[in-house]
């Protein structure tokens, strides 16, 4: 499943308060309220029944761009959110697979094959009957344009078939369980529109036909769209009568747009919520960011000496005051992480065993700290700084891009945290593209950054400490910036390849957290809050803290489906 | 003649250095935009993907120069590649949509800045020490030297979130189609007021200034003391014998202001998201956007040497000292 992360300026699933945009709508709170309610002069009441969502791409203009499968491009957010449905979607608050397009799936015993059953009576939005035939069709396209199997499934995936009009089969070229996640995720797109398409990587698919409840466009401008809800939807029409996306330029201005209760669904994060958001409207104006996305972390570059050396990597995560760190630049709208690294969207995968064994090092110790870096042999020098292997004095560079300002807040906690204890690190900022340039090259010291995110902890794990994931300095690497390569954690993930049984996979996953735990790879700091908040004015049926059905963020593709076809008018 | 087919050697010349330069300087930028989109993933890519986009999406690794000629070779027919950060939209479509919004925003600010800022600095010079002439030139000076951004910000916090006079956002209303509607014309008006008033108050004073210095310098000279002596009316005195002399640096300054409304209008439409090409900068250089950046360049080289070319013409026709 991908986490999909809206453009530039705000990469990381909204959670990019670029520093105008903080200022902003924290003055607004605070002064001018009164004058918000003028905005925009005399808004005429929005048309009834029609959803008001905010895309979490910042752009003043729309590319018209509905091809489901060009995610790298700039694709509408309605793509994969309401038209283009995949057979499965898992559910990060119940821990399993919603049946979608496919009813059931089953892996043959040796786990090289793995067969859905289709769901019936499902139709395309142009009255044409979905089959098996478009689902392999749609895996065919994968095979035969590597560009756009954004998630890999060709590196174990043979071939897929159509071995009845429900029945559809995978066959693998080898065992490997996780691939069921990236399979089932894929949109599905009708085999007789798109066997015509050229090129499907520069089609932008203006006039969608697709399986999901919304999928017809009846008007589009570079600022605004418009789509109507599908009659034929398998799931019954829905109670919504059409989706409204406006073009948000910036942070700030949508920010600006949920407060004033111009949106009712969107995916941004607000500061001081409570003050800003709720403040405005108590009765109406709701947000939920629960813990739930990928856990952040400081890197640190194996590659450069000391931080091969377990002990410093523990000793530097003891220095850091977690609980500060999450108040302070994160609004306390998360909580430190535990040594496992595990976000509280993989709980139930939580040992506590491992937790209790990593408490000491991701507990705010100071002196323990200090007495960790002295049995590794970096000595405070006479000026109380302390000494590299070389005997000069140790000086790493921290990096953090400029504009992640809830970041830059952190590392300087942490390096505050780390010249108390005699480290003389420095902090500095770097342009988004020069930062992203150093992690993925492996030419860094300390910084914090994303890890990566799955329907289980496999994937997280594996980009942290397999060998498969490292690659030399120099190149870039998506994953495992810190470059390390931990044998028993690539046995146990080769392992979990092959393992089905929920009850067998437990135990693997428990020795992989208690592996993390005695290496600290890299040294978790919270688990990222996935930013969602909605306006029940106009439609209920939205997921919350009281009603956690589904994740809330319209950012999560595809689970923004199961939202929306719950929502109805007020 | 033979003046102006000069300047347009000259003009070749420099589109030529603008083009190459636009082609290397996004290159020398840290990161590449292959990097820059794939983070957007958060490493959720299969490397196998990455490789394929890569060839896919046109982010070659062949050399510099082999990239540089067939970027020339493409630039000449007038194709200028698909931007990354718009994909699939070709760049000719992104720009060309907000070439518009810029042309007008900017083109009608910087017009109207300058016709008040001469007919003020005229007015100033011809009734030295009145008050026009004693209490404009400072409090446009003051205006003017603000950091533009800010005086940009202070405007939107106070007539647009604050008074709630003015939109926030956009070029127009986003629930109306672009049509040619009495709605849709006040809209785009509405939107504009703001920001290409923030302009003109910033830039005002400048026209004013250079004007009112020359047509000082003017009006002490012989033939307007003829024109004078001659009994002739104050108006002709004013516009015909000494404006249309003094205009000529001020025409020279808006040439080069007009080639600067493309690429100048860059924190305006930041700082109102009017949907631009200065916007469009902003964000194609934040995702190395090569293609994009290319596209930009080229067409604000293409405006600034096309608008020195017109002012060119106009000098010849002002000043009969150019023509020979």
């Amino acid at each position: 499943m991908i986490w999909r992360v809206p453009r530039l300026v705000s990469r990381r699933s909204g959670a990019s308060p670029v520093a105008a945009a903080l200022t902003l709508a924290a003055g607004l709170g605070s002064g001018l309220g009164s004058g918000l309610g003028a905005c925009g002069g005399a808004r005429p009441a929005p048309e009834p029944g029609v959803l008001e969502i905010a895309e979490g791409a910042k752009t003043s203009a729309f590319t018209r761009n509905f091809n489901p499968l060009l995610e790298a491009g700039d694709m509408r957010w309605p793509a994969r959110g309401s038209m283009y449905e995949p057979l499965l979607i898992w559910n990060p608050m119940t821990g399993q697979f919603v049946p979608w397009l496919a009813e059931s799936f089953a892996f043959s015993a040796d786990h090289l094959r793995l067969s859905f059953a289709l769901r019936h009576g499902v139709r395309w939005s142009d009255g044409q009957p979905f089959g098996a035939a478009d689902v392999a069709f749609t895996f065919e396209l994968l095979r035969t344009h590597p560009a756009l199997d954004i998630l890999g499934v060709g590196e174990y995936l043979r071939a897929a078939r159509a071995v009845a009009d429900d029945q559809v089969v995978f066959d693998f070229k080898r065992p490997f369980v996780p691939g069921l996640d990236d399979i089932s995720a894929y949109p599905i797109v009708p085999a007789h529109v798109w066997k015509d398409v050229a090129d499907p990587l520069t089609f932008a698919n203006p006039t969608p036909v697709a399986t999901g409840p919304f999928t017809e466009v009846t008007s589009f401008q570079p600022q605004a769209y418009r789509i109507e809800r599908n009659p034929r939807y398998w799931g019954g029409a829905p109670a919504v009568q059409a989706l409204h996306v406006r073009a948000y330029p910036a942070n700030d201005q949508s920010i600006l747009a949920i407060i004033n209760g111009e949106v009712d669904w969107a995916c941004d994060f607000i500061p001081a919520a409570d003050r800003i958001l709720v403040g405005r409207d108590p009765l109406h104006h709701h947000y939920w960011f629960p813990a739930t996305d990928a856990t952040v972390a400081l890197y640190a570059n194996t590659t450069v000496t000391p931080f091969a050396d377990a002990r410093v990597r523990k000793a530097v995560s003891m220095t850091i005051d977690r609980a500060r760190l999450v108040m302070v630049a994160l609004h306390g709208y998360t909580h430190p992480a535990d040594a496992t690294g595990l976000s509280d969207a993989h709980q139930r995968f939580r040992d506590p065993a491992a937790v209790a064994a990593g408490r000491a090092w991701v507990a705010h110790d100071p002196p323990g700290a200090e007495r960790l870096l002295d049995a590794a042999g970096l000595l405070r020098g006479p000026d109380g700084w302390r000494r590299g292997p070389g005997g000069r004095r140790w000086s790493p560079t921290m990096i953090v891009p400029v504009g992640f300002s809830d970041w830059v807040v952190a590392s300087q906690i942490i390096a505050r945290g780390l010249r108390a204890a005699g480290v003389d690190v420095t902090l500095r900022t770097l342009d988004y593209n020069a930062w992203n340039d150093s992690v993925q090259k492996g030419v860094f010291d300390l910084s914090m950054g994303w890890t990566l995110y799955s329907n289980t902890p496999y994937t997280f794990y594996r980009g942290l400490m397999s060998r498969q994931s490292v690659k030399p300095v120099g190149e870039d690497a998506s994953d495992n910036w810190h470059r390390l390569a931990i044998p028993d954690a690539d046995r146990l993930l080769t392992a979990l390849e092959g393992t089905l049984a929920p009850e067998e996979q437990m135990p693997l996953y428990h020795a992989l957290e208690m592996v993390f735990v005695r290496e600290a790879p890299a040294i978790p700091l919270f688990p990222g809050p996935l930013w969602g908040t909605y306006n029940d004015k106009r439609f209920v049926g939205f997921p919350d803290q009281r009603n956690p059905y589904a994740p809330l963020s319209p950012n999560l593709l595809p689970q923004a489906l199961l939202v929306l076809t719950r929502l109805r008018p007020q | 003649m033979r003046f102006l087919l000069r300047r347009l050697g000259f003009y070749l010349t420099a589109a030529w250095a603008s083009v190459t330069l636009s082609f290397f300087l996004p290159r020398l930028m840290p990161g590449d935009p292959a990097t820059a989109m794939f983070a957007r993933f958060r490493g959720r890519l299969a490397p196998e993907a990455i490789a394929a986009m890569r060839s896919a999406f046109g982010f070659s690794d062949a050399p510099l120069l082999q990239q540089y000629a067939r970027y020339l070779a493409h630039a000449a027919r007038g194709d200028l590649g698909i931007s990354i950060s718009y994909y699939p939209a070709s760049v000719g479509s992104v720009i060309g949509q907000a070439l518009i919004w810029t042309l007008f925003l900017s083109g009608v600010a910087v017009l109207i800045s300058f016709l008040l800022g001469t007919v003020l600095g005229v007015l100033a010079a011809w009734k030295r020490g009145g008050w026009l002439d004693g209490a404009l030139p400072p409090v446009l000076t003051l205006l003017g030297a603000f950091p533009y951004f800010w005086l940009a910000m202070a405007a939107l916090f106070v007539f647009g979130i604050g008074l709630g006079w003015a939109p926030l956002r956009q070029a127009y209303d986003d629930r109306l189609a672009p049509a040619p509607s009495a709605a849709f014309v006040a809209s785009v008006f509405q939107h504009a007021v703001l920001p290409a008033a923030t302009i003109v108050v910033a830039t005002v004073g400048g026209w004013m200034l250079s004007m009112r210095a020359t047509m000082i310098n003017v009006l002490a000279q012989d033939h307007v003391l003829y024109a004078h002596a001659r009994g002739l009316s104050p108006w002709r005195i004013m516009f015909q014998y000494a404006a249309r002399n003094a205009l000529l640096p001020n025409v020279a300054g808006f040439g080069i202001a007009l080639g600067f409304v493309l690429s100048g209008s860059l924190l305006t439409e930041i700082v109102f998201s009017y949907p631009g090409q200065g916007y469009l900068l902003f964000r194609a250089v934040k995702s190395l956007d090569y293609p994009l950046i290319q596209g930009l360049f080229l067409t604000t080289t293409v405006a600034v040497l096309g608008a020195n070319w017109l002012v060119d013409l106009v000098a010849v026709w002002l000043d009969p000292r150019a023509r020979s």
